[in-house]
């Protein structure tokens, strides 16, 4: 059973044509079957290697490593609250607290109903906001106890959410998307042909680096 | 009053909301630099302006960013330019806004890079949390190429370049230029050992020039002014204006362009000062990697920094107030790159961790006499160690926090308490509320809460 639907597959195809590598395209693919199945699940995993001819496990590496690939089922809406050095000293923690204490689940775990994910994030690059926020990657600025609350229940209502700039609130599937699609329609292979996936492999010493060969490594 | 000299963030300030669209930065003047530089300038002839200029690096390092230029082999094709656009070096979000607000000036100066260093292919690696500035900076390379700006013959030469954007997906050591190399390719963000350098051996095993979003954000106004122009500003080794991210215990955090040399008080004055008339306590000057600071009588330029025994880094300055625990801060901040080394190196790996049990312990009033002593051995154990500077960074701010701020440290050990826990409302530490780390398995391999690992790792950590 595929992960990805022929339609899909096509937009796999299309990210892959972005890179004069195939394997660059891990991540972005992992986030097209983060938009599919709403995290990285294993079928996703195994069907970006065939895509890319690398073995699972060298996809599930690359997956295990980066925090937004996330390996198991999240909800709706990724509540990121900053614990960095400015929001902490301005109040972060009572915000975790208070997210908490509405959604009734701790940091790092997600709603039974699966509509919310929380999370205590590293510095988000938002320090002129602290205490911050995002709401699936949307910034939300000088967060109160109050003020999450009240997103809280907003989002739970179905309501529309802006961020601080104005943008709308998507889906965590419809923001793993637009992730995994970022710079395709201006991608360099919209005015090549040709290209197909998986057909390029860097020469010997593409990485170097304490990279030991593996068996079946497409690169070693 | 101070005044900002306002180079790489003018026409954002200046046009408000819609400084990013193609129209007004068209109405603006952009592109025009790039212009002259691709048909009127030769290459070495934009490496050399860039050389006189002394435009330094913005990322982190200050490397001169026309010496780094000079590295790059002309015989080797094809060439890579790498945009560095993962920025998370806490307290900095200058980048994010640069390209939020002006992303074609960084595709600009992107344009210019490219035909200096002879590469038709630029990637710009954006970092994952960036929605909002990967959407801008997708829309502005569209329009670009429609300008005719990028693809095939820009400005109706013969050179060819073209733009990739790519999201990270959260690793804070891909900033690190070699990591996200290797980010790039699909793999694990780690550290590759140099040399080679990425000049000679890059991207793809090519030669790659990697620059920061506000270095080639810079590079437009350089082309239209001249190299003495910019070597006006600023100081004789640190030449031209920084945007510095202020944050913190401040009255109006936010970004702060002037030139280097300017001190810490005038850009704490910029920043409308401490809140409520706060008590400054300490500073944060370059970043979570850069050693504390108590003075603000320091001019922010790399010699100044260096000689007051810290760096400008990434140009992130936090101003903390008296209410602030240095403890805490000292935990958080070292909680920070535990979570984000990488795991390569046995010395940051282990180092940071430890050192977050032992900073756990004074803060929940557990700690012993002999733990301060302990933490300086710990960093004195990841320092100089480990691959890459994330380990190095680790020790600095850890060694800075435990030195400057002993009395405090004493203090929470003599009354087996936070001397600060109930007076504001705020301190509170969650143990466990923070995700695991990266590289060690994240909360979503490790199918387990994260409140409660931390306090097994604790009882672990007693028997050290």
């Amino acid at each position: 059973m595929s992960v990805f639907s022929p339609e899909v597959r096509a937009e796999a195809e299309a990210i892959v044509a972005k890179y004069p590598n195939s394997r660059s395209a891990t991540l972005p693919l992992l986030f097209l079957v983060q938009s599919v199945e709403g995290y990285v699940s294993e079928d996703g995993m195994r069907e970006v290697a065939e895509i890319l001819d690398l073995t699972p496990a060298q996809v599930l590496a690359s997956a295990s490593f980066y925090t937004m690939l996330k390996k198991r089922p999240q909800g709706e809406y990724l509540i990121s609250i900053c614990r960095n050095i400015s929001c902490t000293h301005l109040g972060a923690r009572r915000v975790i607290e208070a997210a908490e204490e509405a959604l009734g689940i701790h940091a790092g775990e997600t709603t039974a109903d699966g509509r919310f994910s929380l999370e205590a994030a590293e510095c988000l690059g938002t320090c002129d906001g602290a205490p911050s926020m995002q709401i699936n990657y949307e910034d939300f600025y000088r967060a109160a106890p109050d003020d999450v609350r009240a997103l809280i229940a907003r989002l739970a209502d179905g309501e529309e959410i802006r961020s601080v700039r104005g943008e709308p609130v998507k889906t965590a599937k419809e923001i793993a998307r637009e992730t995994a699609l970022a710079g395709v329609r201006t991608s360099p292979a919209d005015r090549r042909s040709g290209r197909t996936i998986g057909g390029e492999v860097p020469p010997p010493d593409a990485s170097p680096g304490f990279r030991p060969p593996v068996l079946g490594d497409s690169d070693a | 009053m101070r005044e900002e000299t306002r180079v790489t963030t003018r026409r954002l300030r200046e046009f408000g909301q819609d400084s990013w669209t193609m129209q007004r930065a068209l109405d603006d003047g952009a592109y025009e630099a790039a212009r002259t530089a691709v048909t009127s300038m030769t290459p070495d002839e934009v490496i050399e302006l860039v050389k006189a200029s002394g435009l330094r690096g913005k990322g982190g390092a200050g490397f001169p960013t026309g010496v780094k230029w000079g590295f790059v082999p002309k015989d080797v094709l094809p060439k890579y330019v790498v945009v560095n656009h993962d920025e998370g070096e806490p307290g900095t979000f200058k980048d994010r806004e640069l390209a939020e607000r002006d992303p074609h000036q960084l595709i600009e100066g992107i344009i210019i890079a490219a035909w200096a260093n002879q590469a038709e292919k630029a990637f710009i690696y954006c970092r994952g949390e960036f929605a909002l500035g990967s959407r801008r900076m997708d829309q502005a390379i569209a329009d670009a190429y429609g300008k005719g700006f990028l693809g095939k013959g820009i400005f109706g030469s013969s050179f060819d370049l073209d733009i990739v954007l790519h999201r990270g997906a959260g690793a804070y050591i891909c900033g690190e230029e070699s990591a996200l190399l290797d980010s790039l390719e699909g793999f694990r963000g780690q550290p590759r050992l140099r040399p080679p350098f990425p000049a000679i051996k890059g991207l793809y095993g090519q030669p790659t020039v990697i620059n920061n979003t506000e270095t080639l954000s810079s590079l437009p106004s350089i082309v239209t002014n001249g190299a003495e122009w910019h070597k006006k500003m600023g100081t004789e080794k640190s030449p031209g204006t920084k945007v510095f991210s202020v944050s913190g215990h401040v009255n109006e955090p936010g970004n702060y362009e002037v030139v280097y040399g300017t001190t810490l008080a005038d850009i704490l004055e910029l920043a409308g000062g401490m809140r409520q008339g706060a008590q400054l306590k300490a500073i944060i000057p370059g970043g979570a990697s850069a050693p504390l600071l108590t003075s603000t009588d320091v001019a922010c330029d790399f010699e100044s920094l260096k000689d007051a025994g810290t760096m400008l880094g990434s140009g992130a300055i936090v101003f903390m107030d008296e209410s602030t625990c240095m403890v805490r801060n000292a935990l958080v901040t070292t909680e920070f790159f535990e979570h984000e080394s990488c795991g390569k190196c046995t010395p940051c790996r282990e180092g940071t961790w430890w050192a977050v049990k032992v900073l756990e312990r004074i803060e929940h009033g557990e700690g012993r006499p002999e733990d301060m002593d302990l933490l300086l051995d710990i960093a004195d154990g990841i320092d100089g160690r480990s691959f890459c500077p994330l380990g190095d960074a680790a020790s600095w701010a850890l060694r800075s926090n435990v030195k400057l701020f002993r009395d405090e440290f004493d203090q929470h050990v003599a009354e087996r308490r936070c001397p600060f826990e109930g007076e504001h409302g705020e301190h509170k530490v969650l143990v466990g509320a923070r995700p695991r780390g990266v590289g060690l398995g994240d909360a979503g391999i490790v199918d387990q809460p994260a409140a409660g690992i931390a306090t097994d790792a604790w009882e672990e950590g007693k028997g050290m």
